[in-house]
């Protein structure tokens, strides 16, 4: 089934099969999925580096449901490389890297947590026999042979806490050093439903429609404003007090309305977000993040990036 | 003659770590635990909002970010004086011991089994090259069916963190004053169901996979040994003020049983790659005979060992014996023990409102916070002014464990663990080592802090 038929399928469902009470659509899709799993026993072929982060993305991705862990490298992905989860080790390790990238040539997706720091020495992913390899040189090299490159974090994505001022390992995002187009699947930790998503997404139909900052519209399309259930409260000008109440989260530092993802119904494990834990979203998505979030409990309007740029603009004037 | 050998990168950890061992005659005689990334959270604090150190410092960490949380909140409220009510405490222990679990299980399972177990030739194990494998075929398959059964477990860990913490990693609502979600019934009985669960794999898959491995791999009671130093600054606070401790804090030196004086904590850099400058630690990623990011710690002039298997020793829970296989079997017995606490705990709840309570103003300007994070023992202190920081310092657990050596030329817990280990063939020293060095949970990304200056790699040569 190609991608727009399966669309199709999708949206005109309700319109075609109207009083249909026999779920008639599941049978349709899972006719497609089982077609397509014994068409294409394909996985995607995954080399994941890790540079400069707190490793909270690869725990993240640990968390993903339906499917979880093991069905992801079972049914989905051929993980070639990564730091956490591999059994070699030591130069076992880069022999297994090196065999990878080059059988797997123009094929694999590289998955790069971490951000990058141009001060080489603050990041030196393995040293060979002959030398340090620094986490710059890995992702250029291995950015050259991917098929795809996929950031995972926001560390990845714009350099993140990572490169929070005054960043004095000079990090950045991984698209700042390749010369190539880089699938941002920001957040920090990134939502496991994000990146397995964006995954299959690349197994399935290839490359996923992106916005501005080349994310994955499936998952970053709207703001966190938009579907917050604490709406209304907004609307009628009911702020919390405090943390722990129940009204609207701006008055207590809510990074909600300039930041695009899809917390409020997708939820972190299935079970909760951050508003309804009685908390700002704090915009880990965002290219900004963390700078442009604190201080994390001030109101918008006020936080330290809108302050400068209010000062700069006193300058201007 | 002696050989210099790298072992780079370690697999299967939090981070970018690398060892460098020289082995003579079958010995290990000389080994450098070298971190290889820059984090320098420490420098990100200053200048910000102190108010900010909770959801800030957890990004110090990925699989142990709700520590840092937690211990930024304990500064928080006493910076501001907060009083925190009982529920406020058990939701927080019971937050506490969810990552603790996630962490516990992923490490035994995940990180450290792959040095015992043959896994399946498929990606991501393919290249193990275990050449020590003495599992028979039903136990070694054992051992796999439970490692994909622990990816639910540790999920279900996460899942009661993100119930009441709004997301895992990196929670929200452990925070100064106290938790910002309601118990309500339904959660409550949600992570009682999610506990049972996961008790159930503790008691039947890994307390039982952890005996046999410690049987079969018994000779690990006698490899990588440490001077029994061990320290902990205790476990799961309650009391108003966060003044009691659930589990005690302790220092143990051979025989001698103290209580943590923090005055005897000292941080230096003769083998880390800062300078000092104006009685500051910068960064020299060029300076001579530096071999980490990591600084050294000590505690009165000496070397401390940190984790579960140093909690265990100090509440006497298991004898004064420092080897691999303890610290191996200390995390699986600490993951028993406190699945049966918070099933005590979550009974204490009561459904109402947010246990919360914020002051809005500091009433001092100077803290130091302190309690144990999985790995160990975990310190933040600050010093601030109008809520500004000026100041802050972070002390890790992998901090004392990967210490690089002191200017006297002492060494650390690891790489005293791994001088003086025998290496009986040649292809057996990486298994060797990964044993040894994973049985310590490193976490590089927590462990290397602190500031700036130039640095470019030699000259390229293709690797």
């Amino acid at each position: 089934m190609h991608k727009d038929e399966f669309v199709n399928l999708c949206q005109n469902y309700s319109k075609q099969d109207k009083g249909n009470q026999n779920h008639s659509l599941s049978k349709k899709i899972l006719a497609a999925v089982n077609n397509y799993q014994h068409h294409q026993a394909k996985k995607l072929p995954v080399i994941w580096l890790e540079t400069n982060d707190s490793g909270d993305n690869n725990i993240s991705v640990m968390n993903t449901t339906y499917p979880y862990l093991d069905r992801v490298f079972k049914n989905l992905i051929d993980l070639l490389y990564s730091n956490t989860f591999m059994a070699a080790q030591g130069q076992d390790a880069v022999k297994v890297l090196k065999a990878a990238a080059n059988r797997k040539k123009g094929q694999f997706t590289l998955v790069v947590e971490g951000a990058i720091p141009l001060k080489e020495k603050y990041s030196v992913v393995f040293t060979t026999e002959k030398r340090a390899v620094s986490a710059l040189e890995a992702v250029k090299w291995l950015g050259s042979l991917a098929k795809d490159v996929v950031a995972i974090g926001t560390c990845a994505s714009f350099g993140g806490p990572t490169a929070a001022n005054p960043n004095v390992s000079q990090s950045v995002g991984v698209s700042e050093v390749l010369d190539r187009e880089v699938i941002n699947v920001s957040g920090c930790p990134v939502n496991p439903d994000w990146f397995v998503g964006t995954l299959a997404h690349l197994l399935m139909y290839g490359r996923p429609e992106l916005d501005d900052h080349n994310r994955p519209t499936l998952f970053y399309g709207d703001t966190i404003h938009r579907h917050c259930q604490r709406r209304s409260y907004f609307d009628k000008g009911d702020f919390a007090e405090s943390l722990g109440e129940g009204e609207c989260m701006f008055s207590q530092g809510c990074s909600g309305p300039k930041t695009r993802a899809d917390c409020p119904y997708r939820q972190w494990i299935n079970v909760n977000w951050p508003v309804e834990a009685n908390t700002p979203c704090i915009g880990c998505t965002n290219p900004d993040f963390p700078d442009g979030s604190t201080p994390f409990f001030t109101p918008l309007p006020d936080k330290n990036n809108n302050q400068d740029k209010r000062e700069r603009g006193r300058e201007d004037e | 003659m002696s050989k210099t050998i790298n072992f780079s990168p370690v697999t299967r950890l939090s981070g970018l770590l690398s060892v460098e061992v020289v082995v003579d005659q079958g010995c290990i005689i000389e080994a450098n635990a070298k971190s290889t990334m820059f984090r320098g959270y420490e420098e990100i604090m200053q200048g910000r909002k102190v108010t900010d150190a909770v959801y800030m410092t957890q990004r110090v960490c990925g699989i142990c970010s709700l520590a840092h949380g937690a211990v930024g909140s304990y500064l928080l409220d006493e910076l501001y004086g907060n009083n925190l009510s009982k529920q406020a405490q058990y939701l927080r222990n019971i937050m506490y011991i969810a990552d603790f679990l996630q962490n516990h299980i992923r490490h035994f399972y995940f990180f450290s089994l792959p040095d015992f177990v043959q896994m399946p030739d498929q990606p991501p194990w393919q290249g193990q090259n275990l050449t020590d494998a003495r599992l028979k075929p039903e136990d070694n398959q054992r051992f796999v069916d439970n490692y994909f059964a622990a990816v639910k477990a540790a999920q279900e860990a996460h899942e009661i963190l993100a119930l009441f913490g709004g997301k895992a990693p990196h929670q929200h609502s452990f925070v100064q004053g106290g938790v910002a979600v309601a118990p309500s019934v339904d959660k409550i009985t949600r992570a009682q169901a999610l506990l049972s669960n996961i008790r159930e794999f503790i008691k039947e898959k890994m307390i039982p996979d952890t005996k046999l491995l410690a049987k079969v791999y018994q000779d690990y009671y006698e490899i990588g040994v440490t001077p029994k130093r061990l320290i902990s600054f205790g476990l799961f606070k309650f009391g108003e003020q966060n003044q009691n401790n659930y589990w005690p804090s302790g220092v143990i030196k051979g025989q001698q049983f103290s209580k943590p004086d923090f005055s005897k904590i000292e941080e230096t850099a003769a083998n880390s790659w800062f300078e000092e400058e104006s009685g500051e630690l910068k960064p020299d990623p060029d300076k001579a005979n530096a071999y980490s990011w990591t600084k050294t710690v000590q505690y009165g002039g000496e070397f401390f060992e940190t984790g579960p298997l140093s909690r265990l020793i100090i509440r006497k829970d298991y004898p004064l014996q420092t080897s691999t296989m303890d610290r191996i079997v200390a995390r699986s017995l600490e993951a028993l023990q406190i699945s049966e606490l918070m099933e005590e705990w979550l009974t204490k709840l009561k459904p109402g409102s947010a246990p919360i309570a914020q002051q809005q103003e500091t009433v001092k300007n100077e803290v130091i916070a302190a309690t144990d994070a999985m790995r160990g023992a975990l310190l933040h202190s600050t010093k601030i002014e109008k809520e500004k920081v000026l100041n802050y310092q972070i002390i890790t657990p992998t901090v004392w464990n990967f210490a690089p050596k002191d200017k006297l030329g002492n060494r650390g817990p690891v790489e005293n663990a791994l001088v003086g280990t025998k290496i009986p063939r040649a292809n057996l020293l990486e298994t060797i080592l990964g044993r040894i060095i994973r049985s310590f949970d490193p976490c590089i990304s927590c462990a290397t802090h602190v500031l700036n200056l130039d640095g470019k790699l030699q000259e390229k040569i293709v690797f």
